[in-house]
C-alpha cells in the first residue's frame, strides 16, 4: 500500500507540475486597493503578454490601507490605492495611474436624472428620508441609501468629496463590495448608491450628478468636470523601488496600448498618448 | 503484558517507542490549544484593559468607534481603545440563539421523522439532503441569501409604513435579522439531525416496544420515551449547533446587514426586519485592520469573547449531560 | 437497529450477534440480511394533534428537500451555461469582457491541494487515538478536541494569521526582506486540518472501538506487539470509517471560508514562492480555492464576474455532491461486507 500510496502521490505532483510554467521570470509583488483590481490586472495580463515575457505580477486586494502598510514594510513592491496621500503614508510615493469615477446610482424604476451634491450630502446624512423630498424621481417611497463600509476606498472617497468627512447616518446600509452596492440597487427600487465606473451595466440607472453624466469623457480631475471624479495612484516605496516596476510603470502611464487597456477595462486613461 | 516478552530481534517499533512518540504528539496538541488560547487572550488584552467592563455594554455606534480605532492608529495621535461591543452581543444572543432555537425544533421533528415514521424512499431520499445541505460552504448560501431571499424579504415582505416609521436611524432592506436567522437555521439544523438521528436510533428498543404493548400509539412513544431518553445527546447537538452557529463569519457578514445597531424588540413586529451584526462577523469585515495595533487589539477581543463563549456553552453541555445521564442514553 | 435487552445474553449469544447483527445469530434466510420489516402502526387512530404533528413532520422533510433542490438547480441554471470545461484548465487572468477572462484551474486545483496537505496530517491522528486509550493522557485528548471542536473557525484563522507571521514560521510562506507574508497554502491547510481534526478523530475513535477485544487479544496472544497490531490488524479493519471520517473532514474543509478568506490571501493565481522546490513554492505561496473564487467573483464580491461565479459555485457543489455520495458509498460497502461496523 505504501508503494501504491506514493505513486499516487507522485502522479498528482506531476500532474501540479502542468500550470507551473517552467522560465525565469521574475515575479512582482502588488497589493492594495480593491477598487483598483479589476484594471490593474488588465494592465498586468497586457505587460506579462505583449511587453515583457519574464515578468510575472502577483496582487493581492487587501485594501488600499493594508496596500500602503505593506510597501512601508516591504511586503509588497508596489500597491494600488484609490484615496490621496495621509501623513501616515510616510516613506511612500504617490504616483497618479489613472483616472476612475463613482457613479451615483439608482433602480431603473427610479425616475431621477439629476443630483445635487447637496441632495446626496442630505440623504446619506439621514436629514432626507424620503424620495418625495427629492425631485424628479417620481417615487413617495422612503429612501434606501446603500454604500461601502469603513474598509472601502469608495467610501473614503466618497466621505471626503460629498460627506465632507462627517460619517455617514447610521440608516446607510454599509456593505463590504462593489458587487453587493451594485445588487442591492438593482434590486431595491427605493435604493441609492455608488460604485465605480466599472461596474455601470444594465439593470443599473447612473445618474448625473450636478448636470455631469457618468462617463468616461467626463471624468477628469484637472479641470474638475464630473464632481466625482478621482484620481487611482500606484504607490512606490520612496527608497529603492524596484526598477522593473517602475518601467511597468512608466509603461502604463504612457504607453498608447496600456490606455486602451484602460479604458476597455473600466478606467479612464489619464496620461496615455493616444495612438 | 507485552514487555515480558522481549526477543532479542526486537521489533522496529517497540511499544514503548511508540507510545512515548504518541504521547509527545498528544502533548504537542495540547500545547497548541494553549497556546491558542493565551495568544488570543494576550492579544486582546490592551481592548479589554482600557474599557473595563464597558466593553461589554451599551454606548455609542460600534461602526463609528470601530473606523476611530483604526484611524487613530493612522494619526498617531495615540491610541484609541473606545468600544462598547454590547449591540454585538447582542445581535449575536438574537441571530444564534433565534437559529439555534429554530433548528432545535426542526431538527427534532426531522429526526423523529427519519426514524420513525418516514417511508423507506423518504429517508433514502432525506438522509442525503440533510447530509448535502450540511456540508454546502457558507458561501453558497450567503450568495444565495443575498440574491433570492434579502430581496424577497425587501421587496415583498417589508412595506412601505414600516420603513417609514424607521426612517432616518436604519434603513429596513431585505438585510435583516429574520434573513439572517432563517438561513443559519438551515446551515445548523443538519448537524443536529444528525447528531439527533444517531441517538434515537440508539434508545433501548425494548423501551419503545414495552410504550407501544401498553396502547400508547407511535407518535406519543417516540416523542415521551424516545426523545426524553434521548436527552444528553439533544443538549450535545444543541450545544455543538450553538457553536458552530456563533462562528459562523462569512454567511453572516453577507446577509445579516452591515449596521452594528441592537434591534429592539419593542418595535413589534419591524424587530425581525431589522439588521444587525453579530461578533463573528464583525472580525471578518475588519480583518483589513490587522495591521493597525488599536484595531488588531480589538477583533482578538471580540475573539476572545468568542473563544470563552463556545467553551461555556461546551462546560454547560457537559454539566447537563452529567446531571441527565442517570437516564441511561448515551 | 436491532438492540439487545436488558436480560443478559451468554457469550456465545453476544458473539453471534455482534457478527451477524441480529438477535441471538439467528439470520434469517434470504433478503440479502435485512432485518425484518415490522408491521407498522398507522396514524388513523391518532388525535387530530397528533396527526398535525405528523403532517408536519413530513413538512419540513418535504421542504429541507425543497431548499436542498432549490439550491442546485438554482447554481445549475445560472452556471451551466457558463461552465466549459476550459475553465478547469486555464488559469484565472485579467480580461475585459467576461469572455476573454480564463478560467478558475487555479482556484480548482488549490482546493485539491489543500485536501492533500490535510491528508498528510491525519495519518498521525489515527495512530493517536488508538494509543492513546489507557492511559490518562487520553482524557485530556479528549478534552483537548473537544475543545478544538468548539472553536469558531474565525478564531482559528486569527490565531493562525499571529503565530505564521512570526518569523519562526516563516519558512512556511514567503518572506520578503525579512517581512514574513503569513499567507499561504501552509498555513491555511494547517489551521484547516486542525478544524476538521474531530471529525476525523471521532470516526477513528469509532471505527477502532467497534473491534471486539478478542481481535486484540488474539493478536497479542500471538506474540504481536501493540504497534504492530494497530498498524496490521485494526487500522485496516477500520479503513472504512477512517474513510468516512476523512471524507467529512474534507467536507467540512471545503465549505469553509473564513479561514480561506484570511489565510489565503485575496490573489486570485497562484503566486509561488521563486527559489523554493517544487511542489513546495506553490504550497508556500498564496493563492486561491473555489470558495474563496465564489465569493470574490460573485456578484456580492469585489471581481465582478457573476457568471463565472455561479459556475464556479456550481463546480463546488459538484465536488461535495461528490464526497457525500462517496462517503455513503463505503458506508454502505462496509454495512454489506459485514464487519464490525454497525
Amino acid at each position: 500500500m505504501r508503494i501504491k500510496t506514493l505513486a499516487i502521490t507522485a502522479l498528482a505532483l506531476v500532474g501540479l507540475a502542468v500550470p507551473a510554467s517552467a522560465g525565469a521570470k521574475t515575479t512582482l509583488i502588488g497589493s492594495g486597493s480593491v477598487a483598483a483590481q479589476p484594471v490593474l490586472q488588465a494592465l498586468f495580463k497586457t505587460y506579462e503578454t505583449q511587453v515583457n515575457k519574464n515578468i510575472k505580477f502577483t496582487y493581492t486586494a487587501d485594501g488600499g490601507n493594508a496596500g500602503i502598510k505593506d510597501v512601508q514594510n516591504g511586503t509588497s513592491q508596489f500597491a494600488g490605492q484609490a484615496r490621496t496621500p495621509l501623513p501616515s503614508d510616510a516613506g511612500t510615493t504617490y504616483i497618479k495611474l489613472y483616472l476612475d469615477g463613482l457613479c451615483i446610482d439608482v433602480n431603473p424604476k427610479n425616475k431621477l436624472t439629476n443630483i445635487s451634491i447637496q441632495n446626496l450630502h442630505d440623504i446619506y446624512r439621514g436629514i432626507l428620508t424620503s424620495w418625495s423630498q427629492i425631485g424628479g424621481s417620481g417615487l413617495e417611497t422612503t429612501i434606501d441609501p446603500v454604500g461601502r463600509d469603513t474598509n472601502g476606498g469608495p467610501y473614503t472617497f466618497f466621505l471626503q468629496s460629498v460627506l465632507n468627512n462627517e460619517p455617514p447616518a447610521s440608516n446607510v446600509n454599509a456593505l463590504t463590495a462593489d458587487g453587493l452596492v451594485v445588487n442591492a440597487v438593482k434590486q431595491d427600487p427605493n435604493a441609492i448608491g455608488y460604485a465605480g465606473l466599472a461596474w455601470q451595466k444594465k439593470g443599473l440607472k447612473p445618474v448625473k450628478v450636478e448636470g455631469k453624466t457618468c462617463e468616461a469623457k467626463n471624468i477628469s480631475v484637472e479641470p474638475l468636470k464630473y464632481p466625482l471624479s478621482r484620481y487611482i495612484f500606484i504607490v512606490l516605496p520612496t527608497e529603492n523601488p524596484s526598477p522593473a516596476v517602475q518601467k511597468f510603470v512608466d509603461w502604463a502611464r504612457t504607453s498608447p496600448l496600456a490606455g486602451e487597456t484602460i479604458n476597455k477595462a473600466g478606467g479612464v486613461a489619464a496620461f496615455n498618448k493616444k495612438k | 503484558m507485552e514487555e515480558e516478552f522481549q526477543p532479542e530481534y526486537g521489533p522496529r517499533w517497540s511499544d514503548q517507542r511508540v507510545e512515548w512518540m504518541l504521547g509527545a504528539l498528544v502533548l504537542a496538541m495540547v500545547a497548541l490549544l494553549l497556546a491558542l488560547i493565551v495568544t488570543v487572550f494576550v492579544n486582546g488584552w490592551p481592548s479589554f484593559a482600557h474599557n473595563g467592563l464597558s466593553w461589554f455594554g451599551p454606548g455609542g455606534n460600534v461602526d463609528d468607534q470601530l473606523s476611530e480605532i483604526s484611524q487613530s492608529a493612522e494619526t498617531g495621535a495615540g491610541y484609541v481603545y473606545t468600544f462598547h461591543a454590547w449591540p454585538l452581543i447582542w445581535s449575536t444572543i438574537l441571530i444564534c440563539g433565534g437559529a439555534v432555537v429554530l433548528s432545535l425544533f426542526t431538527a427534532l421533528f426531522i429526526s423523529v421523522f427519519l426514524i420513525e415514521f418516514a417511508p423507506t424512499w423518504m429517508s433514502n431520499i432525506l438522509r442525503p439532503v440533510v447530509r448535502f445541505l450540511a456540508s454546502v460552504p457558507s458561501v453558497i448560501y450567503g450568495l444565495l441569501g443575498v440574491l433570492v431571499l434579502v430581496p424577497f424579504i425587501g421587496n415583498h415582505l417589508i412595506t412601505e409604513e414600516q420603513k417609514s416609521s424607521v426612517a432616518g436611524i436604519i434603513s429596513l432592506t431585505g438585510y435583516s435579522l429574520m434573513a439572517a436567522v432563517l438561513i443559519l437555521t438551515v446551515m445548523i439544523a443538519p448537524l443536529m439531525v444528525s447528531i439527533f438521528t444517531d441517538a434515537l436510533a440508539s434508545v433501548k428498543a425494548g423501551w419503545l416496544e414495552g410504550s407501544l404493548a401498553l396502547g400508547v400509539n407511535r407518535w406519543r412513544t417516540i416523542w415521551k420515551i424516545g426523545v426524553r431518553a434521548a436527552r444528553p445527546a439533544i443538549v450535545a447537538g444543541t450545544v455543538l449547533a450553538l457553536a458552530r452557529a456563533i462562528g459562523e463569519s462569512v454567511m453572516l457578514a453577507m446577509i445579516s446587514g452591515s449596521t452594528a445597531f441592537a434591534p429592539n424588540p419593542a418595535d413589534g413586529l419591524i424587530f425581525i426586519y431589522e439588521p444587525s451584526r453579530p461578533l463573528a462577523p464583525t472580525i471578518v469585515k475588519s480583518i483589513d485592520q490587522l495591521s493597525s495595533p488599536p484595531a488588531k487589539a480589538t477583533l482578538f477581543a471580540i475573539a476572545a469573547f468568542l473563544l470563552f463563549s463556545a467553551a461555556m456553552f461546551s462546560l454547560v453541555g457537559w454539566a447537563t449531560r452529567r446531571a441527565m445521564s442517570r437516564y441511561g442514553a448515551p | 437497529m436491532a438492540q439487545s435487552t436488558g436480560d443478559q445474553h451468554s457469550t456465545v449469544e453476544q458473539q453471534a450477534e455482534l457478527e451477524t447483527g441480529f438477535p441471538g445469530g439467528v439470520v434469517p434466510p434470504e433478503q440479502g440480511n435485512q432485518p425484518p420489516t415490522k408491521a407498522v402502526e398507522g396514524s388513523s387512530t391518532w388525535s387530530l394533534i397528533d396527526r398535525i404533528g405528523l403532517a408536519f413532520c413530513w413538512f419540513l422533510g418535504l421542504l429541507f428537500c425543497a431548499i436542498a433542490a432549490a439550491i442546485v438547480i438554482y447554481l445549475l441554471i445560472q452556471g451551466i451555461q457558463y461552465l466549459k470545461l476550459d475553465q478547469l484548465t486555464t488559469p484565472a487572468a485579467s480580461g475585459f469582457t467576461e469572455g476573454e477572462t480564463g478560467g478558475f484551474s487555479d482556484a480548482f486545483i488549490g482546493t485539491l491541494i489543500l485536501g492533500v496537505a490535510v491528508g498528510l496530517w491525519h495519518g498521525l491522528w489515527v495512530w493517536l487515538v488508538e494509543y492513546g486509550r489507557p492511559r490518562p493522557l487520553a482524557r485530556m485528548t479528549e478534552l483537548t478536541i473537544e475543545a478544538i471542536a468548539g472553536i469558531p473557525s474565525i478564531v482559528l484563522a486569527l490565531f493562525g494569521t499571529v503565530i505564521f507571521t512570526s518569523t519562526a514560521l516563516g519558512f512556511l510562506s514567503r518572506t520578503s526582506e525579512g517581512v514574513v507574508f503569513g499567507r499561504s497554502f501552509f498555513a491555511a491547510s494547517s489551521m484547516l486540518a486542525l478544524e476538521a481534526l474531530p471529525l476525523v478523530v471521532a470516526s477513528t475513535r469509532e471505527g477502532l472501538n467497534a473491534i471486539p477485544r478478542h481481535v486484540r487479544e488474539a493478536s497479542y496472544a500471538v506474540g504481536k506487539t501493540k504497534a504492530a497490531t494497530t498498524r496490521r490488524i485494526l487500522l485496516p479493519t477500520a479503513r472504512p470509517q477512517i474513510a468516512t471520517g476523512g471524507m467529512l473532514g474534507l467536507g467540512r474543509i471545503i465549505g469553509d471560508t473564513a479561514i480561506i478568506l484570511v489565510l489565503l490571501g485575496a490573489t486570485q493565481n497562484f503566486a509561488p514562492v521563486e527559489g523554493a522546490p517544487f511542489p513546495l513554492d506553490y504550497l508556500r505561496g498564496a493563492g486561491t480555492s473555489l470558495t474563496n473564487f465564489v465569493y470574490e467573483a460573485s456578484p456580492t464580491g469585489n471581481l465582478n464576474q457573476p457568471e463565472k461565479a455561479y459556475a464556479a459555485a456550481f463546480v463546488l457543489l459538484m465536488l461535495v455532491l461528490a464526497l457525500n455520495a462517496g462517503t455513503d458509498l463505503v458506508h454502505r460497502r462496509a454495512k454489506r461486507v459485514g464487519t464490525w461496523s454497525h
